[in-house]
């Protein structure tokens, strides 16, 4: 079992990454990485609903039919997106004025309905949220080293906080605030992980 | 029992509807309250950070205190609209604020404007709902671009549409600009757009002193 997680986690963060191995979820990672702290809760919201999605069509998976498995599975995922968007707007309604947004933007996540499709309907629960907890993960890893870059060079802060002496060496890079730069940075990312991270063959 | 029969499918689907139907339903309920007191909360905090009202401390009461210490409110219709007008009732601090709002972007903003009782320069701005895209539009909520409007003039000799300006001028840096959001040009324009039509409906209510109208 063990040696199964650790393939699990190692899959879904390198060599089955989401982002750059399997061009899943690119919209949101273009959308939201021009400043870390979005970036940041939209990860911790793509790594919960993955998981527990995934747990529950693991746990179904023997009672849905083929013919709707598609239907069921949008209807676990927005039923989790939106108790997890109703809970914090509730509990904690400043970070909610952040995230609100972009917790919608889970429904429509790619990831979470293609691990739902390809992984958690044909295995156990156990490794199935081991498996969302990993693509989550490995989306996590992605879309923070873009939004790292583009906020550092877009706004010359990181997480809101100026950097020191941006007088004496920043220059506002206006195409990193842009989606046009998430575009660039994607590209980038993509094909440094797939020199380092190919599986070898 | 035969997964692919019709009356399996449907039967299924009506299950799983209502399952999870209920536990969206179960949580919706379960949070009313705490929804209506956060939105109460936060409504009351906007006012007392437009108003740079000194306040005890960061709770709900803390708030709700400082304003029924030194505000006064009243709603208005203005247009078939109820508008609030706020007076900061302190002779050392006189000021006046108004719920203003427009089409940003992508859907309405709404906030509060606080004036000088001349209505002669703008003493702070700040906004209690918008839904612009988040990093762009929305850092108008942002204290560094805010912070921009404490002390600025209102051009009221100017056309409607220069009496504040978001963005770029023509010819040197006027004293009634401020700087428009990078990336966010859109939501600058909207703003500049409706909020000096909404200074020029304030100014047409002709409203002078507490409770006066």
């Amino acid at each position: 079992m063990s040696v199964d997680s650790k393939k699990i986690f190692i899959q879904g963060i390198f060599s089955d990454n989401p982002i750059y191995r399997q061009v899943l979820g690119i919209c949101s990672a273009l959308a939201v990485t021009n400043l870390l702290a979005n970036t940041l809760f939209m990860c911790f919201g793509v790594i919960f609903t993955t998981a527990f999605s995934n747990l529950t069509v693991s746990l179904l998976r023997k009672y849905i039919p083929q013919r709707i498995r598609m239907i069921v599975q949008v209807l676990i995922i927005a039923s989790y997106v939106m108790m997890v968007d109703i809970t914090i707007n509730a509990v904690a309604p400043d970070i909610h004025r952040f995230i609100g947004p972009y917790v919608g933007l889970i429904i429509t996540n790619c990831i979470i309905m293609g691990r739902a499709e390809a992984f958690a309907s044909q295995n156990k629960p156990l490794p199935s949220l081991l498996d969302g907890i990993a693509c989550g993960l490995g989306y996590s890893l992605v879309l923070i080293a873009i939004a790292v870059v583009r906020e550092i060079s877009g706004f010359g802060t990181l997480l809101g906080y100026e950097l020191p002496a941006t007088r004496l060496w920043w220059h506002q890079w206006t195409i990193m605030v842009m989606p046009s730069g998430a575009f660039f940075m994607l590209a980038i990312v993509t094909w440094i992980a797939r020199a380092k991270f190919e599986p070898k063959e | 029992m035969n997964k692919k029969s019709a009356a399996y499918i449907i039967g299924f689907m009506i299950v799983i509807c209502v399952v999870f139907g209920t536990g969206v339903s179960v949580v919706h309920n379960a949070t009313q309250d705490m929804l209506e007191k956060n939105k109460r909360f936060h409504r009351n905090r906007i006012i007392c950070w437009a108003f740079l009202l000194p306040v005890s401390g960061d709770t709900a009461k803390d708030y709700a205190e400082a304003i029924s210490r030194h505000i006064r409110i009243k709603s208005i219709t203005d247009d078939n609209r109820i508008r609030n007008v706020y007076w900061r009732i302190d002779p050392e601090n006189p000021a006046i604020g108004y719920d203003f709002s427009g089409m940003g972007f992508w859907d309405r903003i709404d906030g509060i404007i606080v004036l000088t009782q001349d209505l002669e320069k703008i003493i702070n701005i700040q906004f209690f709902d918008q839904k612009e895209t988040p990093g762009l539009g929305a850092r108008i909520e942002e204290k560094w671009f805010t912070d921009q409007f404490k002390g600025v003039p209102i051009a009221w000799e100017k056309d409607v549409s220069d009496r504040v300006i978001i963005g770029r001028a023509t010819g040197a840096k006027p004293k009634n600009q401020v700087d428009a959001i990078t990336g966010a040009t859109q939501t600058s324009m909207a703003l500049k757009r409706f909020l000096n039509a909404e200074l020029e409906r304030i100014r047409a209510l002709n409203i002078d002193g507490v409770f006066g109208g």
